[in-house]
């Protein structure tokens, strides 16, 4: 009988060894995930601003692109009215022509 | 040892085992909840600061677009304006050709004389002296009748005498008093000058 109990108390002993093991081995995995999670956030914190300045640069990109082609539209409309005004100006040259010569010998 | 007591032992391991795998795997469990957790709170966060980012990239952007735009609206202006001047430029000089032409022209002496005699009214009469360019010095003028036509209009007795400095104009005279304090400029260069913005603008309506 005491031989029995001692072999019980044994297996106790061995068993809260083996939990204690598995509450160390526990512990440690909970550190390193708790490190590691810091890492992760980084990254997962550096891809996303890393992808949104990307879309930001892309997007300027964009824009300047658009505003470009509204310049080069805006300058060509600018040549074909500067165009017409000569043509009409050249319809009324001599009549302006006339007009002020009067006007300086009144 | 009896065999009951070998399976009360057993059990014992047996349970102990079973506690040590819960224990690894929930630990295991909470490690990646918090690793799943982590990468969430870094994408939350960067997507807080990605927002203002692109806000701000956006903001700049029509910025910088308006500004352009605003930029290039005044360049296109100012090139027809510039065009528009050019052309009214090249009108008083056609006006300036026409009126060297017209000082070849016989009437010119008629014209000559009446901007002579319009000065002297202007000034009032009296003792007046004119100033021509070195050509309108030549023609045949009639200062004593231009005298005459002036004194009658403003009823004070003129004299006209040509001086013998020149100007540097293109037609059209100078009328001074005497004494040279008062002196009324009826060239053609400066009526041109005087009326500049005037004739400027009649230019600018007739053409445009």
């Amino acid at each position: 009988m005491l031989e029995a109990l001692k072999a019980i108390k044994e297996k106790h002993l061995e068993a809260k060894r083996i939990i204690d093991e598995a509450n160390a081995e526990a512990d440690k995995i909970i550190q390193e995930a708790a490190q590691q999670g810091l890492r992760e956030y980084e990254i997962a914190y550096k891809t996303t601003i890393a992808q949104a300045e990307q879309k930001a640069i892309d997007e300027k990109r964009k824009m300047a692109e658009e505003a470009e082609r509204e310049l080069g539209k805006l300058l060509c409309e600018a040549e074909e009215q500067a165009k017409e005004v000569e043509l009409k100006a050249s319809k009324n040259f001599d009549k302006a022509v006339d007009a002020v010569f009067e006007m300086v010998l009144q | 040892m009896m065999e009951s007591t070998r399976a009360i032992t057993e059990m014992i391991l047996q349970e102990a085992q079973k506690s040590a795998e819960v224990i690894i795997q929930e630990a295991k469990k909470t490690a990646e909840d918090s690793l799943t957790k982590q990468r969430k709170l870094g994408v939350q966060r960067a997507t807080e600061e990605a927002q203002s980012l692109s806000k701000k990239a956006q903001r700049e952007s029509e910025i910088n677009k308006l500004r352009s735009m605003a930029n290039a609206k005044t360049k296109a202006n100012w090139f027809i304006l510039s065009k528009k001047e050019k052309i009214i430029d090249n009108v008083i000089e056609a006006v300036e050709n026409k009126i060297l032409t017209l000082t070849e022209s016989n009437e010119y002496r008629f014209i000559l004389e009446k901007l002579i005699k319009d000065g002297g009214v202007i000034l009032g009469g009296s003792d007046l002296e004119v100033l021509l360019n070195e050509k309108d010095s030549t023609l045949p003028l009639k200062l004593d009748k231009l005298a005459k036509e002036i004194s009658e209009k403003t009823g004070v007795k003129t004299r006209l005498r040509l001086l013998e400095e020149k100007i540097e104009v293109i037609g059209g005279a100078m009328v001074r008093r005497i004494n040279g304090e008062v002196i009324l400029d009826n060239t053609f260069d400066d009526i041109l000058r005087r009326r500049e913005r005037d004739l400027r603008s009649e230019i600018a309506k007739i053409l445009f």
